[in-house]
């Protein structure tokens, strides 16, 4: 009876949805000589406070269209949810001062770009990253 | 709001609409903000302003979308990786009591570099800490920025340039930005209208951002190009009365050639779901016209899924210049009391993120003054009845698109 107590348990649990933990991952083109990035770096190109990377590119961060994505790196960025990300870009971009992220798609489009741009950074989930970029930031969320 | 002004904003914003889908083709895009507001204030003797560029508030505890109502379109195009043109039009309540649509910005920036930046053409007046966003209601968490602190800042933009440098130091960022020009503006403010067009203007900010931390140091000052219009009270001053007293009041009354400076101190602290801020400013003024003050604020809000609730104070004090006393000249003695300035606001609110890019805010302002409290009103009289205390209830929608 204990066991076949256990067992349903077990299935049971199984059979919830379970959410995919998948780590984001930010990456950039292998030909930018940037081996890795600090968290203070991404923050600051993600906000639009600095854009210089530490081989002294501009940087081009790059934004995904799926909101769900976005907030997921927004929220394991810097603990904010999405109407405040998108607030405080209307603070910067209607002050006529720092222009926001490019926003593309799809994961695949912000890669294409990656791998076109030596300054283009973008988040990823790890297993979309493949080996055309490098992997030069881990954000566990 | 005149009939005129009234169709010209509808019309405005029937154009607005019908284009209102953010629009981004190539390296050009087209948005817009914008903010449905209403509110009220109880006391019957004075009518509460956002700022004091604005010629007519609200009172009487009637529901009003006079004072937050805004509309602002912004296109920008990006010739090259490092060149930028960006034109913003608004249509608010302005001096005049219209809402024709003005040209907010129209200037091009130059990025050689992701340390430099240089703008030129009609850039924002950037003379306290969030002075050029105080429009866009969607990018803060009140209904409207505190009327102590911003209120007396009545500039918007100035044709010139500016130029800020940024660089890491210390485990942060530093920021320091020059700008000078000259303002392209006028003001409503007793009597009449007051043209303060090529004004020069020249100021510095510091900043030093840290994690979640932001430091922020501002200094600007205008030297007014023009006088108030208080004839004949100058002519009788100087050449009817004629004493030392009375020829120092007139002199007082002088505007033109004088200066004014603003300095103003901020920190803001951003972590996660709270937010705090407070300021500090100290506006010394030159003229006689014009009492130098101080305010402050401190404000927090703490977010809890899509709603932040959030409180505040502020203040707003004011040193009176005893120009004129014991002349006996009533008009005299009302110019000289007009822009005083004595009291605090305490604030409670809250905004609601409902949908995408949209924020609905409520929020009462209890504010508590002394009746010589007149400055910070459109058309407040001393001796009115005006008891210095009023309470402001406000209910916004705020958008971007």
């Amino acid at each position: 009876m204990r066991r076949l107590f256990i067992t349903v348990c077990f299935w049971s649990l199984a059979a919830l949805p379970m959410p995919v933990l998948a780590d984001l991952v930010v990456v950039a083109n292998p030909q930018s000589g940037i081996a890795h990035l600090s968290l203070d770096d991404v923050v600051n190109i993600y906000l639009g406070r600095y854009r210089r990377l530490p081989s002294g590119a501009t940087a081009e961060p790059i934004d995904i269209s799926d909101n769900e994505m976005r907030a997921r790196f927004y929220r394991g960025l810097v603990r904010k949810s999405l109407p405040e990300i998108n607030a405080y870009w209307a603070r910067l971009v209607f002050a006529g001062k720092t222009r926001p992220p490019l926003v593309v798609e799809s994961p695949e489009a912000a890669l294409r770009r990656v791998v076109a741009e030596p300054g283009s950074i973008a988040y990823l989930e790890r297993s979309q990253a493949g080996r055309q970029a490098k992997i030069v930031f881990e954000l566990n969320d | 709001m005149g009939g005129k002004g009234f169709s010209g904003f509808l019309l405005t914003l029937a154009v607005l609409c019908m284009g209102s889908v953010q629009a981004e083709a190539g390296d050009f895009s087209l948005r817009g903000f914008g903010t449905v507001g209403l509110a009220r204030s109880s006391s019957d003797h004075a009518e509460f302003v956002r700022d004091l560029s604005q010629p007519l508030g609200i009172k009487g505890g009637e529901w009003s979308g006079r004072i937050d109502s805004v509309l602002g379109l912004q296109a920008s195009w990006r010739a090259t990786d490092d060149l930028e043109f960006v034109g913003q039009a608004i249509a608010r309540l302005r001096y005049d009591r219209s809402r024709d649509p003005e040209v907010m910005w129209a200037f091009a920036k130059w990025e050689p570099d992701a340390r430099v930046s240089l703008r030129a053409g009609r850039i924002g007046a950037d003379f306290m800490m969030l002075a050029d966003s105080r429009l866009v209601g969607y990018s803060y968490l009140p209904a409207r920025p505190s009327a102590d602190f911003f209120g007396p800042l009545f500039f918007s933009h100035f044709d010139g340039a500016d130029a800020s440098l940024t660089l890491p130091l210390a485990g942060g960022l530093v920021r320091g930005k020059l700008f000078a020009g000259e303002t392209r503006e006028k003001t409503s403010g007793a009597p009449g209208i007051w043209d303060t067009s090529g004004s020069p203007v020249a100021g510095m900010v510091l900043d030093y951002l840290q994690g979640p931390w932001l430091f922020r140091a501002n200094y600007a000052q205008i030297r007014f190009s023009s006088d108030i219009n208080f004839a004949p009270l100058p002519f009788i001053l100087r050449n009817v009365i004629g004493t030392p007293q009375a020829i120092a009041a007139a002199d007082a009354l002088v505007t033109k050639d004088t200066k004014t400076r603003f300095y103003s101190l901020g920190i803001v602290y951003d972590d996660g779901p709270l937010q705090v801020q407070g300021m500090l400013n100290t506006i010394d003024q030159e003229t006689g016209v014009f009492q130098n003050s101080s305010a402050g604020y401190l404000l927090a809000g703490y977010r809890f899924g899509m709603l932040t609730p959030y409180a505040g104070v502020s203040w707003w004090k004011s040193k009176f210049k005893p120009f004129g006393v014991g002349l006996g000249i009533p008009d005299l003695d009302r110019i000289m009391a007009a822009s005083g300035s004595d009291q605090t606001t305490y604030t409670l609110g809250a905004r609601w993120d409902f949908h995408d890019n949209m924020a609905l805010k409520l929020q009462w302002d209890a504010i508590r003054g002394s009746p010589q409290s007149l400055f910070p009103y459109a058309r407040a009289n001393g001796g009115s009845g005006w008891n210095g205390r009023t309470d402001v209830l406000s209910v916004v929608m705020d958008f971007v698109f």
